[in-house]
């Protein structure tokens, strides 16, 4: 079921990209995106395991990410999610087992295929909205700094403004912005919609559709399930480091009957 | 288009039935482009990937047809379009008679009431000033 | 990928470091101003000013140099292992650049300053007559050494340059490599930090300090050669100290970075 699942996806995704262009086109036909959907992941963790002192904060995980997917870590707070995210970062090393991005080991390399938002605002704060955006050009070659900008302006945020002067919601935002300005392969997004307003909340999830690109993955931690449910294809549920269930969103609620949020109350009830 | 979701079906199942809505209230014309996956995602504020089910299935039943050049279009038949507005009308029907019968009416009641709200609600419309 | 850090870490940098220059060139124009003032002794009230203008002089110069300590120490804590380390360790970059970053910027900022200091001391004594005898004396002493020596005595200034590089790399990577392991633990992260600093201080004044009573070694040669392998060796020695520290800094950061 699950071939046929990703079979019907494949034919869907080569009309997405071919849609892209507004003008009708004659759209080329994509076969290695057949082989590529069911073929390699772009994140992967065999039996990963990795301890602080003494405390395993995540133990003998086994998973994987495909491209095109929007996949939800979710799991209470300490559950493992945010070692998860750093370790595919190369942030940390793992103490067992192997995390592979697109195959390699995290890099220099793999970190330009990455595009990493992590649970709180890291902007140096004297640089000014230009200057970030200067930044983020310079150093990664992906940056599409016209999106950027127009997302910016769109959001009313002056160009010349200091991070310093902005809001919290702002900075955010604007932290927000520059991630997914980037053409990575996969997304990391360490608790995006935790601390922010409703409206926030919606532009957010909103920024992360209107980004979707089936070539790239997006992974978005969270403990707000009911918000993001509608937009995620699968999702892991991960406790105290450990891996509790891996399904996708659509096969919850034909099988248990319930959504996503409700089995997630039901499975973490203290 | 007002996208409403609950929690029990599957999402993508929920959008077929909302898009068929859709189509047969005229909210996307008969013969008219569909907008584009990702557009409707955002507008409806789900993934892409199940949007992109639901028109697949759409297109199964023959809803809704593709032309790769130039997108997805709501098909011309409009006696399939008639068949899937009795389809849903049936589906309201058929639930509310189980409700009614819940409550123990029997089906003369049943059309009397009908008959009377229909009226009822003319009336009120007429009687406001 | 280096040059963009440094490109970056000097706009950075020179946020303060600019305005702290202009301050000093100003505060030097301004001395200058007062030396002739007090040469003149006419007011008691433009004495006082005076007096005020060369005391700020003085200061501006201990804070210029305060400062760029201050500056480049505290660039690397707040960059690297504070918040903003969650942006610059995901950068394509590896961990040897970001430290090679740090520390050009660093020991050029470090010789920036000895020279904006030199010029200050030029600017704030500028009459004609005093530059002139410097650039004579200058020379003299440069004369005195190389016939005293029987050496060249660039020679001798190009090793002292290489000497206070060298050592001032040194020097910013002690800093680095402290902060790098206080940072490693959850908690106490400065307290640590200084901790391992006052640790390698004496570790480093052991042995300094060992190897001066056991270098008993008869080198036979004497005076100019014996400068030059005097400054060799501090050169080498100081190498292989800042070596040392830079593993220690690259491979705690590597492996035991906690950003929390």
């Amino acid at each position: 079921m699950e071939n046929l699942e990703n079979k019907d996806l494949t034919a869907g995704q080569a009309d997405l990209t071919a849609e892209n262009g507004a003008e009708p086109e004659i759209a080329p036909v994509f076969p290695e995106r057949e082989a590529a959907a069911g073929g390699s992941p772009i994140l992967e963790c065999r039996d990963l395991s990795k301890s602080f002192g003494g405390t395993p904060a995540l133990n003998h995980i086994t998973l994987s990410v495909m491209r095109g997917r929007i996949v939800g870590l979710l799991g209470p707070n300490g559950s493992g999610k945010t070692t998860l995210i750093k370790l595919a970062n190369g942030l940390l090393t793992p103490s067992e087992g192997v995390i592979l991005i697109d195959g390699q080991a995290p890099n220099k390399e793999s970190r330009t295929k990455v595009s990493y938002l992590p649970d709180r605002t890291c902007l140096p704060t004297w640089m000014t909205a230009v200057q970030l955006l200067d930044f983020y050009q310079d150093f990664y070659a992906d940056f599409r700094r016209d999106a950027a900008e127009e997302m910016l302006t769109h959001l009313n945020i002056r160009l010349n403004q200091t991070i310093k002067q902005m809001s919290k919601g702002t900075r955010e935002k604007v932290q927000l912005i520059m991630v997914m300005s980037r053409a990575a392969r996969l997304y990391l997004l360490d608790e995006p919609i935790g601390g922010v307003d409703p409206a926030t909340r919606d532009y957010i999830l909103s920024t992360i559709i209107s980004n979707y690109n089936p070539d790239a993955a997006v992974v978005i931690s969270t403990h707000l399930i009911a918000d993001v449910e509608k937009v995620l294809d699968d999702v892991i549920f991960i406790n105290q480091g450990q891996l509790v269930l891996q399904s996708s969103v659509d096969q919850i609620r034909e099988e248990k009957g319930m959504s996503v949020d409700a089995l997630f109350r039901e499975v973490f009830k203290c | 288009m007002n996208w409403q979701f609950n929690a029990d079906a599957p999402i993508y199942a929920q959008l077929v039935r909302q898009i068929k809505l859709g189509i047969v209230s005229g909210a996307f014309p008969s013969g008219e482009r569909l907008p584009s996956v990702r557009d409707l995602a955002m507008e409806a504020e789900v993934n892409p990937n199940t949007m992109q089910r639901a028109l697949t299935e759409l297109e199964r039943d023959g809803l809704v047809y593709s032309q790769r050049t130039a997108g997805r279009f709501v098909t011309e038949d409009r006696q399939m379009i008639e068949d899937a507005k009795r389809t849903l009308a049936q589906t309201h029907i058929q639930s509310f008679l189980t409700a009614m019968t819940r409550l123990g009416y029997q089906q003369e009641e049943i059309l009397t009431l009908i008959r009377q709200e229909a009226a009822g609600g003319e009336g009120v419309q007429h009687g406001e000033s | 990928m280096l040059s963009k850090l440094l490109k970056h870490e000097f706009r950075a940098t020179a946020r303060v470091m600019g305005p702290l220059y202009l301050v000093l060139l100003v505060l030097s124009l301004c001395a200058n101003g007062s030396i002739r003032l007090l040469d003149n002794r006419t007011s008691a009230f433009l004495n006082i000013m005076g007096g005020l203008v060369l005391f700020l002089y003085g200061a501006c110069i201990a804070a210029v140099c305060i400062i760029t300590l201050v500056l480049m120490i505290n660039r690397f804590r707040t960059n690297l292992l504070g918040d903003e380390g969650y942006v610059m360790f995901t950068l394509p970059a590896s961990v040897h650049q970001q430290v090679w970053a740090k520390l050009i910027v660093s020991v050029v900022w470090f010789a920036a300053s000895a020279v904006a200091v030199c010029l200050a001391a030029l600017i704030a004594v500028f009459h004609v007559e005093y530059v002139a005898h410097m650039v004579v004396w200058a020379q003299q002493i440069l004369q005195n050494i190389t016939a005293y020596y029987a050496v060249n005595g660039t020679m001798m200034i190009l090793e002292t340059i290489v000497l206070c590089a060298v050592s001032a790399a040194t020097c910013c990577l002690m800093f680095y490599a402290a902060m790098a392991i206080g940072h490693s633990f959850a908690n106490h992260k400065t307290l640590l930090s200084v901790a391992f600093y006052v640790l390698f201080l004496v570790v480093l004044q052991v042995c300094g300090l060992t190897s001066a009573f056991n270098c008993n070694f008869d080198l036979h040669i004497a005076g100019a050669a014996a400068i030059h392998a005097f400054m060799g060796m501090s050169i080498a020695a100081s190498a292989v100290t800042g070596a040392i520290f830079y593993v220690i800094t690259t491979q705690m950061l590597k492996k035991h970075l906690n950003l929390e």
